[in-house]
């Protein structure tokens, strides 16, 4: 397949999104909303497929591929451009691929809904925008993409935007997005001025050559252009502090929840980091801070997870904490460990929210766990499609989220133990084990409820789409819970349950991600000697250690390279073989836990929760943290924009109306003389004429 | 002699004539109608036509230039001429026109006739403003354009009572401001006919050429030139307007009737910017380098409390009123940027022209929705998304456009604007600004969103709706209003994905008009720079020669006399 | 008329005489509320200028001054039977002369 046919991939899922919208301007239209979307996004998947290996091995100036030069200032050009290596093609796998998987599972969704079109047309919009941001070989570019993915999440969450509570998420997730992204922009700024380019490739290559000189002083931008980006990277990828919005943004249609809130769109933050890793690397306190903020919100989002009863807030809470471990991965310089686990997230995450929207279809929109049990009998395949999800996520022994999750918890601790060992990342690898608890925990209690136990249900309320003609054949067994069609709902699942049960199998052993990181730019540049409680550096003389001096680190990031260093790899090997076991270790002790609480014992667990009702009541209205935002932030600007407009109109406005008022009283002031009687004129007259002529005689003579 | 841009500007005054005289098809309000559109209609076609004979490898050159003699012994002119600026501003006017006239069909019933008179009467100053390349000749079309909108704010407005008002400090407050821009402008021109003869070929006569005047004001001392200048923004600023003399704009916007407040936040807003631009900062180079950090701190100011008053607001036409004081903010901020490579200057006048497609669309939105419910309080609408869609499409798409959304034309504006200010010398802005400034954008999001999801998401509810017939069923746009706003939403799409040939056009013109603000900023960084220590972030610019003749050469005549330690002390603290 | 009245009758006679002609009109004008009289009072003015303009005409041997004295006289008259006619109209209206009844323009 050639390889220019690449460039085509975001345009093919824009046209099917015109498409889409032509086909919302007539009702007998709709229908073909759905088929046009999916190979609007298949169509890509196959040609990225086609052109993989072409693409991986694109050489220097080739991996460039231009269509047109969008805008140019002076020196500031930016280019409508792709930047195509490994790491693209890794991403544009997920996008497209999970993509096309979750779109099929839509059109038996969100069939028979009133804005099935529309729902289709901010699909492929979105994977537009998504394909665009991993494949942009600039920032500006990314940017467009960055901010085209917030679009779409913001018509895709105000999907059902009669609902108030959707339109408020929607309102949040986007404006909550723009905080970061205003981060990002600055970025963008603030790079231009430092590297004269916004170019992927070039700032890479050049921060690359910053990094490899032993005598480049790092300049305060290059300590600031990370920490700006990064508040991107938070604001997309939801971490804290600003992951208020993703928990909320499950209003929207599960599918999407499914693709843009878990497998692909909060992602992006992870992918941006990886893709500038040597940027990153320029300043010394940038990666550990994107470190600790993972870990810290991995095991934030984990403990909300575990009081939530709603089946999507449990999830999303998950997919924040994981996002958390991407992260993590990141930040102790493996990208390859966030990269391969945003991989198998992809799979596993899309899998349980599916999943989890075949139970709220079958409940008619009940998604509160209380209210149902047992429905194992009623919706096989359902119920054993979640087991496998749950087992990745919980990081059961070789199942996909173990091997990702275990790379990025192995390559924390290398960085934490040993001779440079810093205790930072040993305690964030420790904070990584406890969420793995956490995560086995919350994920099969909400199994073990929704599948085992007595058989239990109460129907939601949700009559959204049995009011529809198309969904007449649903009315029979309106009031019972239903097996999902095999098409096209519960195929592409199994697709997805196959990927979260071997994908990390196949990564691991085959070790072609690895190879494709190491070729791509998210391939950390050289290893820096990370300090935990920073030295005092003066803050303009960072020295970044060079290759040279610290080869040992260099050894763990480059396994090809590392044969000369066999003692530092056998560390690294021996604490990777390690902390398998003891995550194989935690995932078990953690389903274990939950199978005793959950489904064994339930009763016992009343009594648990009643006993530490404080515990459970703040968990389980999170921390109280968007009341806190909404106190702190949201109120009293509020407050401010209501006294600005009563400044505006009183005191600013007052002050025109005031100056407008001087003619007024000037005209006041020398009325009386306006008599109205003709004598009074005439004598004003006289008056004027005779000292006109009195001025005159006195300058004449 | 070039007769086009004549015939482009006096067009729509000679085709508006035919409507005041006793002529009995002009009974009709169909008739009077179709003839407007067909007036403006032509006036696009000039424009075209202006548009194709335009050379664009020479896009800083007046083009198509010509002039007439109007008082030979004061040396005023009607001189008429074009750079690429005024050629998009003047196309911005003559695309906006006939969609306005379209969408006015239905809004305006009684009064016909004086209703499209003045409408066209005020193309025709409009035009006149960009294709002026005598600055008295500007200044009164400047200020002619007054008049048809006090008309029209005052006789169709939308409130008997409040418009009359609104018209009265509209006019007031605007032409105000301006008679001390003339006053400045006199002196500029009174100061040229003290200069020696010999110093370029007009000098000491009198001129009111924009080119001599140029030349002349680069002879100014600062405090000439802060003067000068302090004039030029008194009637600029509140055209723009700037915060704090902004007050005018919201009640002017929320008594016009649709097709003012298109005119007056898609054209007559620019009127100022535009000005700043081509007088300002050539004429006063100095003083816009000494005092550009009060222009800039008024501009984020505006940006922010503006944005947060927009929050508020209950009547949709005023949030969008008050958006257009925080838009333009970011535009200013732009001009006074002065960066290197013109990123702000550039990224400004994109921003007129985005602001003007984007705006005007809303506020087109916001009348079809006044035309339908004689409302405009959000509290009395709600989900209107499900009872017109397409309506709510496209408002959807200009709020879009209107918040700065990559790949649609705001963005492009707000992105260079703010690149312009972060980039901009030490002296004069700097990276401080744009990252204020840039909260701008979050607001507007806020804002905006705000107004989405309380009028077009949520649950359904429908004031009382009052057709033309009398009948009462809510309808969704017809093909008309159709029309009206589908020009629109390509303009901003096409300019978004392709703004490259409209940037790449401006930088010429833009950088002959910023050369010396340039010139002067760059010296006193220079001195700055090698004043204190080096700073470790990049800021300093480079020598910067243009690639093109510029058409003022700067004459300081003596520019080691410009007291730049102030500048320096303040650059000094950062 | 004697030769020694004539030979004494110098510019300055002439002069002041206009100027009392001018006074009086302007006293009367000023100070008498009849509409009527202070329009005579107003052609006394007239007939002061005009006086001066006749002595310096005379003083200076120029015809000029007199042709313009035609060129008053007529205007006068033309601007008596205007006057006359509105003052009847503002009678008609008010039933009275007083000028004081007319001051809506009193501020």
């Amino acid at each position: 397949m050639p390889i220019e046919l690449i460039k085509l991939i975001p345009w093919i899922p824009l046209l099917g999104a015109v498409l889409c919208a032509v086909c919302c301007m007539k009702p007998a239209w709709r229908k073909a909303a759905g088929p046009i979307s999916v190979l609007s996004i298949f169509i890509p998947f196959l040609i990225t497929c086609g052109v993989y290996s072409a693409a991986s091995g694109l050489q220097g100036d080739d991996k460039v591929q231009t269509i047109y030069q969008w805008m140019s200032v002076g020196g500031f050009s930016v280019n409508m451009g792709y930047f195509i290596d490994p790491l693209t093609m890794i991403m544009l796998f997920v996008v497209t691929g999970i993509g096309s998987l979750i779109a099929t599972y839509a059109m038996g969704y969100m069939k028979g809904e009133r804005g099935y079109a529309r729902f289709f047309m901010g699909v492929s919009l979105f994977i537009f925008a998504m394909t665009t941001l991993v494949m942009a070989d600039n920032l500006v570019l990314l940017y467009l993409g960055w901010e085209g993915v917030g679009l779409c999440s913001y018509l895709l969450i105000g999907y059902y935007y009669e609902k108030p509570e959707a339109v408020a998420a929607a309102k949040k997730a986007f404006i909550v997005n723009r905080i970061g992204d205003l981060g990002f922009a600055l970025g963008i700024f603030l790079t231009y001025m430092t590297y004269d380019t916004v170019s992927l490739s070039v700032v890479t290559s050049k921060a690359v050559a910053f990094l490899s000189d032993p005598n480049y002083i790092a300049t305060s931008a290059d300590l600031w252009i990370p920490f700006l980006l990064m508040l991107g990277a938070f604001g997309k990828s939801a971490q804290i502090p600003l992951y208020v919005w993703l928990p909320d943004a499950m209003a929207g249609p599960t599918p999407v929840s499914a693709l843009v809130h878990a497998a692909t769109m909060v992602t992006a933050g992870v992918y941006m980091i990886a893709r500038l890793i040597p940027v990153f690397q320029l300043s010394p306190y940038a990666l550990p801070t994107v470190a600790t903020i993972g870990g810290i919100t991995a095991l934030f989002a984990g403990t909300i997870a575990l009081c939530q009863y709603d089946l999507k807030k449990v999830f999303a809470y998950s997919t924040v904490s994981q996002l958390g471990y991407m992260f993590l991965g990141v930040g102790a310089l493996s990208s390859f460990g966030g990269i391969f686990h945003l991989f198998t997230h992809a799979f596993f995450k899309a899998l349980l929210f599916l999943t989890a929207g075949s139970v709220m279809h079958a409940l008619a929109g009940q998604l509160d766990l209380r209210a149902m049990s047992g429905l194992r009998k009623k919706m096989p395949v359902t119920c054993w499609l979640m087991f496998a999800g749950c087992l990745a996520l919980a990081g059961f022994p070789f199942t996909a989220g173990f091997f990702s999750k275990d790379t990025i918890l192995a390559e924390a601790m290398v960085r934490g133990t040993g001779e440079h060992g810093s205790n930072l990342y040993f305690f964030l690898a420790l904070m990584g084990l406890l969420t793995a608890l956490l995560t086995a925990f919350y994920t099969f209690r909400l199994w073990f409820r929704v599948f085992m136990g007595p058989e239990h249900f109460e129907m939601g309320d949700d009559h959204g789409h049995s009011d529809d003609d198309a969904h007449g054949d649903d009315h029979s067994h309106a009031h019972e819970p239903h097996e999902m069609p095999w098409w096209p709902m519960n195929i592409p699942l199994v697709v997805l349950a196959f990927g979260a049960i071997f994908a990390g199998m196949i990564v691991h052993w085959t070790g072609w991600m690895e190879h494709s990181i190491e070729t791509s730019t998210a391939q950390p540049a050289i290893a820096l000697n990370i300090q935990t409680d920073p030295q005092p550096t003066p803050a303009y003389e960072i020295i970044t250690v060079s290759n040279t001096t610290d080869t040992h680190d260099t050894a763990t990031e480059h396994p090809a390279a590392a044969t000369g260093h066999s003692a530092e790899h056998d560390r690294a090997h021996g604490i990777h073989i390690l902390m398998m076991w003891i995550s194989s270790f935690i995932a078990l002790l953690g389903i274990g836990l939950a199978a005793y609480f959950h489904w064994l014992n339930r009763p016992l667990t009343d009594k648990v929760a009643a006993k530490f009702g404080m515990v459970v009541e703040v968990l389980y209205n999170k921390y109280y943290i968007d009341e806190f935002y909404d106190l702190v932030i949201v109120k009293p600007l509020r407050t401010l924009g209501h006294g600005f407009y009563r400044f505006d109109q009183a005191v600013i406005h007052g002050l025109v109306i005031t100056v407008g008022y001087i003619p007024r009283l000037a005209g006041w002031s020398i009325q009386p003389t306006q008599s109205g009687k003709m004598q009074g004129y005439g004598l004003g007259m006289v008056l004027g004429v005779a000292i006109a002529a009195l001025l005159v005689f006195k300058w004449a003579f | 002699m070039d007769l086009l841009l004549i015939l482009l500007t006096v067009f729509p005054l000679v085709s508006a004539l035919p409507l005041m005289l006793p002529i009995k098809a002009f009974d009709s309000r169909k008739t009077v109608w179709s003839y407007a559109l067909l007036s403006t209609l032509v006036s696009l076609l000039f424009s075209l036509i202006v548009l194709y004979k335009f050379d664009f490898t020479n896009t800083g050159a007046m083009q198509l230039a010509t002039s007439l003699s109007w008082v030979d012994a004061f040396g005023l002119n009607f001189g008429f001429g074009i750079d690429s600026i005024s050629l998009w501003l003047v196309l911005l006017t003559t695309f906006l026109m006939p969609i306005i006239i379209l969408s006015s069909l239905t809004a305006i019933k009684t009064r016909v006739r004086e209703f499209y008179f003045w409408l066209i009467v005020l193309e025709t100053f409009m035009i006149g403003t960009f294709v002026a390349t005598d600055i008295l000749f500007f200044y009164v079309c400047f200020e002619l354009t007054l008049v048809p909108l006090y008309i029209l704010i005052g006789v169709f407005g939308s409130d008997k009572r409040k418009r009359v008002e609104a018209a009265k400090i509209f006019f007031l407050y605007t032409f105000t401001g301006s008679m001390l821009t003339f006053a400045g402008v006199m002196y500029v021109a009174w100061f040229n006919t003290m200069l020696p003869t010999h110093l370029f070929a007009a000098a000491g006569t009198w001129s009111f050429d924009i080119q001599t005047l140029y030349l002349a004001a680069a002879n100014m001392s600062l405090t000439e030139q802060s003067w000068v200048l302090g004039a030029l923004l008194a009637g600029f600023a509140v055209k723009v307007p700037l915060f704090p003399v902004h007050t005018w704009l919201p009640l002017a916007h929320t008594e016009a009737p649709t097709a003012g407040s298109v005119i007056l936040a898609g054209v007559l807003l620019k009127l100022g910017t535009y000005g700043l631009l081509r007088f300002a900062l050539p004429m006063c180079p100095q003083a816009v380098v000494e005092y550009a950090w009060l222009i800039g701190i008024f501009a984020v100011l505006g940006v922010l409390v503006t944005a947060l008053i927009c929050w508020v607001q209950t009547d949709v036409k005023k949030l969008i009123a008050y958006s257009s004081v925080s838009h333009l903010g970011f535009c200013v901020l732009g001009l006074f940027a002065l960066d290197a490579d013109n990123t702000g200057a550039v990224g400004a006048v994109m921003y007129m022209i985005n602001h003007g497609l984007s705006t005007g669309a809303l506020f087109l939105c916001i009348g079809m929705i006044y035309e339908r419910f004689h409302t405009r309080e959000m509290a009395d609408m709600s989900g209107l998304g499900r009872a017109i869609p397409a309506w709510a499409s496209f408002t959807v798409f200009f709020v879009l456009a209107s918040v700065g959304l990559p790949g649609l034309n705001g963005f492009i504006g707000e992105f260079l604007t703010l690149l312009g200010a972060f980039l901009s010398p030490a002296n004069v802005l700097g990276y401080e600004y744009a990252a204020i400034a840039g909260l701008g954008m979050i607001l507007a999001a806020i804002y905006l969103l705000y107004m989405v999801g309380k009028i077009i998401f949520g649950p359904l509810k429908v004031p009382d709706v009052h057709n033309d017939d009398g009948t009462h069923d809510l309808k969704d746009l017809n093909t008309r209003e159709i029309a009206t706003l589908l020009p629109l939403a390509a303009a901003c799409l096409i300019l978004g994905m392709l703004p490259n040939g409209m940037l790449n056009s401006l930088q010429a013109p833009v950088e002959q008009l910023t050369y010396s603000a340039k010139a002067v900023a760059t010296q006193a960084n220079d001195t700055f720079v090698t004043d204190a220590n080096a700073t470790p972030l990049r800021l300093a610019i480079d020598d910067h020669t243009p690639e093109f003749a510029p058409g003022i050469a700067p004459q300081l005549t003596d520019p080691t006399h410009a007291p730049l330690t102030k500048t320096a002390h303040r650059a000094a603290e950062r | 008329m004697p030769e020694t009245v004539m030979n004494s009758l110098t510019l300055s006679h002439f002069l002041m005489t206009g100027a009392i002609l001018f006074c009086l009109g302007l006293v009367g004008f000023i100070t008498r509320r009849n509409l009527i009289i202070m329009f005579l009072c107003t052609e006394m003015m007239f007939q002061g200028v005009v006086v001066t303009l006749v002595a310096f005409s005379r003083f200076h041997l120029n015809d000029t001054g007199q042709t313009f004295v035609i060129f008053v006289l007529t205007i006068a008259a033309a601007e008596a039977a205007l006057a006359l006619g509105l003052v009847v109209l503002l009678f008609r209206r008010k039933g009275t002369l007083d000028s004081l009844v007319w001051s809506q323009l009193s501020g």
